[in-house]
Formats: structure tokens, sequence, C-alpha cells
């Protein structure tokens, strides 16, 4: 599978009156790595959730090569190549990593399961249960889950939440090499802004529910209403590499 | 990056067991079955040895539901009240043959299961629950107020005729000859839900179990998996049912009432419900102790709430899950 061109219109999500997103518009191009950057409440995972259709959106429409996927189940939209990964980590605790990367490649038609326990270090824990491997190991886990079947379109919610330093740099190499092996387009939801400046091509700015700015990372770094909402000294921090 | 196990127990590998050595498994349980009435001489014995080998195939289907859809359920005992009147009616009122009235006592409880799981299996948690008591007290008031066709609270009584599949029908009613055939499906039955678990259709719905949103999201409905075990554990039940019925000889509304599957679920906890065997083991336990201490006492059921609270409070993965660790532990050393 190649990477395919994923554009939200106008969406909108309401909950009881509030307005988590409101009228935002993004468009992710083949095979990029985009960034959604903003403070907390900003929206972020709600937009991921709008997108990946785990929730309805109130407003605006999502489509996915072309194909508007906006009423479609997470099943289907799976189908046609979305895959994400969660804030929280997301897996089958009870399970043996084998046997849920198993479970994962039996409903993809791309059978890369070797391939993805390779690429993310986790060959030498497959016959442990989830719940028995450490945090980072999970979060890892948590991203094979999404990679196995090679996704067109991969949601990453904040991949690296809880990890160390070193892990999230780790994490971010990864990232980018999958990427860039199998061409899938990526956005990329991440407090971590040197990994967000180290592998984003372009990044969109959310603040209380609506699209500040969005641009390349240069422009973005460089826009005030964006270090005032929320860069602020993590500016001139990250993107060294 | 860190490839060490946090626990270095959990690196213990599952058993896993080739086909061949399955297969003898399998004919060495059927057989060391059936030398057990050549061993036993009290018919008592045996009689009361089947009654337990047949809750522990209804104990087994409550546990199903437990290890495969994380779901636990009060109205077991409706599908297999409901498997044990088919087979009385249909026989009692010559509707069709014995063999058919069989068939049927396992095809329509399993069915019903099928299409109220479609409907109830999304319904989380305790909710769940209280759905499946509903559908089985339903079954039990079915059983309980159409008189003009169950005989109400009397029960029903019937004879089965000279021949079933060809075989003497004092097969069924014989302790010996009764305990080898129930013996026979209690095996298959087990071997046939430690199969199915194996399978990547009892992946899938253990995946299923443990995180339901996840499993969408790597691709599965999980509507028809969950209802399909459903309709299993439902099949497995009324197997129970028809062992039950046939050898009886006679049905009345008390087995299809909820408090028979409040006790199916207390067997299931006691043995092990994450276990293919732990249920049927804590259904000889509930036996054995209903037995052993209604002898002395009407207050038997006092000795399982006690068991049950320190089995819940103790032991959460039952006898069976503690048989299991000592094993573990003495294998280890």
């Amino acid at each position: 599978m190649t990477g395919a061109t994923m554009e939200a219109r106008g969406i909108t999500c309401r909950f009881a009156g509030f307005v988590a997103l409101d009228s935002v518009d993004i468009t992710l191009r083949p095979g990029s790595i985009s960034g959604l950057i903003g403070p907390n409440g900003a929206g972020k995972s709600t937009l991921i959730n709008a997108l990946s259709g785990a929730i309805a959106p109130s407003a605006g429409s999502v489509s996915l090569d072309g194909h508007d996927v906006t009423r479609m189940s997470i099943v289907e939209r799976k189908r046609r190549g979305l895959s994400r990964s969660f804030q929280k980590t997301n897996i089958f605790p009870d399970l043996t990593l084998r046997t849920q990367l198993a479970v994962a490649t039996r409903a993809a038609t791309v059978k890369n399961m070797d391939e993805v326990a390779e690429g993310l270090a986790l060959t030498e824990l497959l016959d442990v249960p989830a719940r028995d491997i450490s945090y980072g190991d999970q979060r890892r886990l948590d991203l094979a889950l999404a990679l196995i079947g090679r996704p067109k379109v991969l949601l990453l919610d904040e991949p690296a939440a809880g990890l160390t330093a070193a892990e999230s740099r780790d994490l971010a190499r990864t990232i980018k090499s999958l990427v860039q092996r199998w061409n899938v387009t990526v956005l990329l939801v991440e407090h971590d802004m040197e990994v967000v400046f180290s592998i984003c091509e372009q990044l969109y700015v959310l603040h209380l529910g609506k699209l500040l700015t969005h641009g390349d990372p240069q422009t973005v770094r460089a826009n005030k209403d964006v270090i005032t909402a929320y860069l602020g000294s993590s500016a001139d921090e990250g993107g060294d590499e | 990056m860190s490839a060490e196990p946090m626990n270095p127990s959990a690196t213990r590998r599952d058993w896993t067991i080739t086909m061949p050595v399955a297969l003898l498994l399998l004919a060495a349980a059927l057989a060391s079955g059936m030398a057990v009435p050549m061993m036993i001489a009290s018919s008592l014995l045996l009689s009361l040895a089947l009654q337990a080998i047949i809750e522990a195939i209804f104990a087994t289907s409550v546990g199903i539901l437990i290890k495969q859809n994380g779901r636990i359920s009060f109205g077991q005992a409706g599908f297999y009240g409901a498997a044990a009147y088919i087979a009385a009616l249909v026989v009692e009122r010559e509707l069709a043959s014995p063999e058919l009235a069989i068939v049927l006592a396992l095809v329509i409880p399993t069915a019903l299961a099928f299409v109220l799981g479609l409907l109830i299996v999304k319904i989380p948690g305790i909710a769940f629950a209280m759905v499946t008591l509903a559908i089985g007290q339903a079954l039990y008031e079915v059983a309980y107020k159409w008189r003009p066709v169950t005989n109400g609270d009397d029960g029903l009584a019937f004879s089965l005729p000279d021949t079933v599949f060809f075989l003497d029908s004092d097969i069924f009613l014989s302790p010996a000859s009764m305990f080898i055939v129930c013996w026979c499906v209690f095996v298959l039955i087990l071997f046939g839900y430690a199969w199915l678990s194996k399978s990547p259709f009892g992946q899938l719905t253990e995946a299923i179990r443990d995180n339901p949103e996840r499993a969408q999201f790597i691709g599965y409905s999980i509507t028809l998996p969950r209802a399909l075990i459903y309709a299993f554990a439902a099949f497995v039940a009324a197997c129970a049912g028809v062992l039950f019925s046939l050898y009886n000889g006679f049905v009345s509304p008390s087995i299809a009432h909820w408090s028979f599957s409040g006790a199916g679920l207390i067997m299931a906890i006691i043995g092990g419900p994450r276990l293919i065997w732990g249920p049927a083991l804590g259904a000889i336990v509930y036996f054995w102790i209903k037995e052993v201490a209604g002898d002395y006492s009407d207050a038997w059921p006092a000795f399982v709430g006690a068991i049950l609270i320190a089995v819940t409070l103790l032991i959460p993965s039952g006898f069976g899950g503690l048989l299991v660790s000592l094993f573990d532990r003495v294998r280890r050393r």
C-alpha cells in the first residue's frame, strides 16, 4: 500500500453545547508526516477521534483518497487503510504479543507481522503477555498494532507520551523510517516538540478547538500567535536534528 | 528500549499440543471414563457421578461466556431448561422421533441464543448480566405458566421408545451406561472448547474480551464473534439439559430457574472461569459439598457461600488457577 490523501473539511464537534472543534480543515498529503500540536484541551484527540470514526462529528466531512468516509464505521475505515494509535496505551493486556499481532494480521491484507515486530524491537517479547512488558514496550506495541497491514494513513495520538527523552528520539526515528519505507501518510499528535520538529513536514496548530495556523515547521515556529498560545520557549529548543 | 519482560515468569509459553497428541489424549480420556463403571459397582455412586458431570457441562457453558466474552450470565439455566423441555415435549407428545427431538433440543436454544446475542452482546457488564437474567426468567415463566403444554409446576414425565439412535434406550436410564454417555459428551465438549479457544476465532474473541475498542480499530466487527460465543455457550448448556432430560425422564420448571444459573456461576468462579476445565472442577466441588454437607445440614448452601467468599478473596483464579500455579512452581524447580 502507498500513502493516501486524507482531507477533513469543516469538522465541528459539539458535546452538550461545548464546542470542542470548530470548523477545522486539514489536508494530509500522500506519504507525508504532518504534526498536530496545541495546548491541552485544544481538541487534538477529538480531531483524531473524528478522523478515525471513534466519534461522529456534528458537522463537516472526512475523505480518504477522495472517498467520503464520514459516515463509515471504524472497521470500514480500517479496511480502507486508515489506522491509529492511542494517547492512553490501548492494547490487549491478557494476550501475548504474538497472539495479538497475529489477530491483527488476520484482519489485514498485507501480512507484515514479522517486519513490524522487528522494526519496533518487539521480537524477543512475542511470547510475553502484554500486561507484563514495560510501559515503553507497551507504547511500541500500541504502535505495532496500528502498523500491521501497512496502513495508507496513520493517526498517531501522542505515541511518545510517558517515554523518556531517549525513547522518544528512538521512536521518532522508527516512525520516520517506517513511513519512508512504506510511504504512509501520517498525522502525529505530540507534545514533544523535539519529536515533532524532527520528523514533521507540515504542522497544524489547534487552539481552543480552532485551527490557529498551519504550514511548514519553520513558518509555524516563527508565528507569534503560535508562540503566545502554545510553543513559548520550546520553539527555540526543538528541531535541532 | 527494553527487551526484557518485567515479570520473568511471564515468559512461560502456553502448552501447545500437536494434533496426534490431542487425539491420543482424547482417546485416553474417553477410555478412562468408560472404565469407571467397571470399577464402581454402586448404582447410587454412578448416578451421583453422572449428575455431577451434567452439572460440570452446565458450568462449562457459564465459563465459556466468562473466558471468551468476558461476560457473566444469570440466564444459562434458561437454555438448559429449554433444551430439556423441548426433548421431553417432542417425545411425550410424539411430535417427532426421539432422535429429531434431541437435535431440536440442541438447535433451538442455540439459534435462539444467537439471535438474542446479536441484540444484547454489546451491552456492557452488569447490564448484560441483568438482561441474561431477564431472558432466563422469561424461559422459566414459559415452563411455569404455559400449563396446557408444560404441565406447569407439576412437571412433565415422558418415556423413551425402545430404541434411540439404533441403541437400546435403557442406555439412557441405567446409571452405568448413562455415566459413559455423559462422560463422552463432557470430554468431547471440553476438547472442542479447548480447540475453539486456541483457534484464530478463539483468539479473536479473547482479544475482543480484552479490548473491544482496539479490536474494532484493527479491523474486526465485535458483535458477530460475541454472538457466536453466546450461541456456543447456549449449545453446551443445551447438551447438559438434554442429558438431564433423557436420564430423568422428567422435567420441571425449577431446572430453568435463575437460582440454577446462579449455581452455575458459583461453580465457574470456584473452579476458575479463565481455565477451560476450571468450571467443571468447580461443579465437582460444588456437587461434592452439596452431597456431603447436605447429609449433615440443610444449610449446605452456607458452606458454598463461605467457600465462594474465600475463593473470591484469596484465590481469584479459583481452585483450578491455584492448581496451575502450584504445578508451574513444581515444574520450575
